[in-house]
């Protein structure tokens, strides 16, 4: 392998790696924040992507500026999946884990269900028609897609706001509080309640940050947030439990190795390298790499 | 209601309903199970499978001026007109479920026979399942070639499989080169399921056979998020053809790669699947002008086939769009199953299989280019001729054998 190759090669990885990581954030963020995983995950990043298509198509709103549009409608919808089906789950005092991980799996098949029976399980594609469609940044030798290169640097630009967000405002503080001791906080009359919601609608802004980007290059399908999802978890896991900024650091890791492993070994086995990765991880540091215990 | 009662009740549900499903299917109806992917990524597959399968019911079950096998009568001529019912099941592209569900056909529907799968995964555990219970699996459109080779007496293949597939691409560039084009190494870029991994099998075999480079040899995971790493490797190998088999998702993705890594490969011949699929060519056809395909099936065949423009302008009114390389395998092999059926005269599996063996049909009463439909000792129709086809961008054109081809080909797709 020459190095032009290897290059391009580490380039792809990181640009991949950066929209792993924005995906893995909301997640991380909301499980640190209650415990719960939400195994729909894969499929907010899925609805993201029919929102920016559905925009692009219905009202020719490109998808650089459908962005906030589908983040803000994401949080209305994470939001709402909270007041609607989590927050009742998490009152459940039987089986409570087991209960959380049906509530949300449950979720996920009613979704990819919706989604198909309304959009058919056709593959829809936004295509070389919009802004950064179908052009490509060559820079020695080395290509880097401009949709790919934008998501990269929305993703490095919402990972930034949400880091401002979580350490200097109210807000962020209550969030980081709640994180720490749901108790604790409703003593200085926080209401967990209310920072739960937002937790889950700022998770699923972000996860729609990522389907928004992500639509302007792949293609958009009812079972496309599965794939995504599995890498999604792993990188919450490796990147250790409850830490935002170790998802996203991992998630760049995740992108990298996947990368190098496709070159090394051979391309069937490239999630190897991200599972043995893994693996070293957890034996080395239970608690993920920048985890607190 | 007491325990008793419920018991006694469910017993007599069971019992009717037994009684229901024989009376069925002794009566004026044939049952027939299809499996397909029916939700998850080829979802679309079983959605177009369904169509193409109440397209040839529409011949079968009415009057038709078709001149095809059982076209004549409404419903099926010896079993008293009786009428044939598909029975659908969602095999999610998993070879468990499509096992499952085979045996709760069977079971519980009492399907006389199966047709299936898509995926060549699913059609080996449904293979082997239906010759468990003794019941006639005809395989319409995976093209394993070791799914013949089980040695299965219930398993008849009416399309071609990848090997006979194969043989026609070798067989062409073969005929390129003798006049005078240079083709000297091949790239083989497949999936990780049973499908690529045959397929590159043959291909490797051939490639070696006749004296092609095997430039790159890929083996990718399919239904990964990323293909960059991949079509990096064979950028660098840069072979003369590029052989890909793979299904939708991996097709949109490769053809994107491809165009944003700047890499514009100077022949691709593909092994259908994904490339035929219009989904696919709706999303990445304009990077894939001049590729060129195996196929069973063209839409310029009505030309050939008087009876395939009808077929196609009646499943296009169901269905949206053009019959492609697998619903008109779909339609025929229902079409063939369904004359065996006729020809039995009953629904007894056993005797299904029977007239399954004995089938000898001509392939002008197809609408495929077959030569004719004739299964040898593995259940394999042997006279499944396959055709090149080439993508011009609004459409295929057959390019090869030539004797049959309606346009001539480009080559180098890329020059």
């Amino acid at each position: 392998m020459t190095a032009a190759a290897l290059s391009q090669v580490l380039a792809s990885g990181l640009l991949m790696g950066l929209i792993y990581g924005m995906i893995a954030v909301g997640l991380s963020l909301i499980f640190g924040l209650m415990d719960v995983v939400n195994f729909a995950h894969g499929e907010f990043m899925m609805l993201a992507m029919y929102a920016t298509f559905g925009c692009f198509v219905f009202f020719h709103i490109d998808p650089v500026l459908a962005l906030p549009l589908v983040a803000a409608l994401m949080f209305i919808f994470g939001a709402s999946v909270y007041a609607g089906v989590v927050r009742h789950a998490l009152r459940v005092k039987v089986n409570a884990g087991m209960v959380q991980i049906f509530a949300t799996f449950g979720l996920a098949t009613l979704m990819q269900g919706a989604v198909q029976f309304f959009f058919t399980p056709d593959y829809r594609n936004i295509g070389d028609s919009s802004w950064l469609g179908g052009k490509t940044l060559e820079l020695g030798g080395i290509f880097m897609p401009w949709p790919q290169l934008f998501g990269a640097a929305v993703s490095l630009i919402a990972f930034g706001g949400l880091f401002l967000l979580m350490k200097h405002t109210d807000f962020g503080r209550a969030l980081e509080a709640t994180r720490e001791d749901k108790g604790a906080v409703a003593l200085v009359g926080i209401d967990s309640n209310r920072v739960f919601a937002l937790g889950w609608g700022l998770g699923a802004a972000l996860v729609g940050v990522a389907g928004a980007v992500l639509s302007t290059f792949y293609y958009i399908h009812p079972q496309v947030g599965a794939a995504f999802g599995t890498i999604a978890y792993i990188t919450v896991a490796l990147g250790g439990f409850g830490s935002v900024f170790g998802a996203f650091a991992a998630g760049i890791v995740v992108g990298l190795v996947e990368a190098l492993t496709a070159v090394v070994l051979p391309p069937a086995m490239k999630s190897m390298g991200i599972y043995v990765l893994y693996l070293a991880v957890i034996f080395l540091r239970p608690q993920g790499l920048f985890g607190r215990l | 209601m007491k325990r008793r009662q419920i018991l006694l009740g469910a017993g007599a549900a069971t019992v009717l309903q037994g009684a229901w499903n024989e009376a069925m299917a002794q009566g004026k109806e044939v049952v027939i199970g299809a499996l397909y992917p029916m939700s998850g990524p080829s979802a679309q597959v079983g959605i177009d499978a369904r169509q193409a399968f109440e397209t040839a019911l529409e011949v079968i079950n009415n009057v038709s001026p078709l001149d095809l096998p059982t076209a004549k009568n409404a419903g099926l001529a010896r079993l008293g007109g009786a009428k044939v019912r598909v029975v659908y099941a969602d095999h999610q592209a998993d070879p468990q479920k499509g096992r499952a569900e085979a045996e709760r056909l069977i079971t519980q529907e009492n399907v006389c026979a199966i047709v299936g799968c898509y995926h060549s995964s699913v059609s080996t555990t449904v293979s082997a399942t239906c010759e468990r219970y003794g019941v006639p699996f005809v395989c319409a459109d995976s093209s394993s070639p070791t799914l013949s080779a089980q040695g299965l007496k219930f398993f008849f293949r009416t399309a071609a499989h990848d090997e006979m597939f194969s043989q026609a691409m070798f067989d062409f560039m073969d005929a390129l080169k003798a006049r005078g084009q240079k083709i000297g190494s091949v790239g083989l870029f497949y999936e990780d399921t049973i499908f690529g991994s045959d397929s590159a099998k043959v291909q490797r075999k051939l490639a070696a056979e006749r004296g092609y480079r095997i430039a790159c040899d890929i083996k990718y995971r399919n239904n990964s998020p990323s293909l960059t790493a991949e079509v990096q490797q064979i950028k660098n190998a840069n072979p003369d053809v590029l052989m890909p088999s793979s299904y939708t998702t991996d097709t949109i993705l490769l053809a994107k790669t491809m165009a944003e890594l700047g890499y514009r490969p100077p022949n691709i011949v593909a092994q259908a699947a994904g490339f035929v699929e219009k989904p696919a060519l709706d999303a990445v056809g304009d990077k894939l002008v001049g590729m060129i395909s195996r196929a069973s099936f063209s839409e310029d065949m009505g030309e050939k086939r008087p009876s395939a423009k009808a077929v196609n302008a009646s499943f296009k009114a169901r269905a949206g769009r053009d019959l492609n390389d697998q619903t008109s395998r779909q339609f025929s092999a229902l079409m063939v199953l369904a004359d065996a059926i006729d020809r039995a005269g009953t629904v007894e599996p056993g005797k299904i299989r029977e007239a399954l063996a004995a089938t000898d049909i001509p392939g002008d009463k197809t609408i495929m280019p077959w030569a004719r439909v004739k299964f040898d000792a593995h259940g394999q129709n042997t006279f499944a001729s396959p055709v090149l086809i080439q993508w011009n961008k609004a459409k295929f054109v057959t390019v090869y054998p030539f004797e049959v081809a309606t346009a001539k080909v480009v080559w180098p797709m890329n020059g």
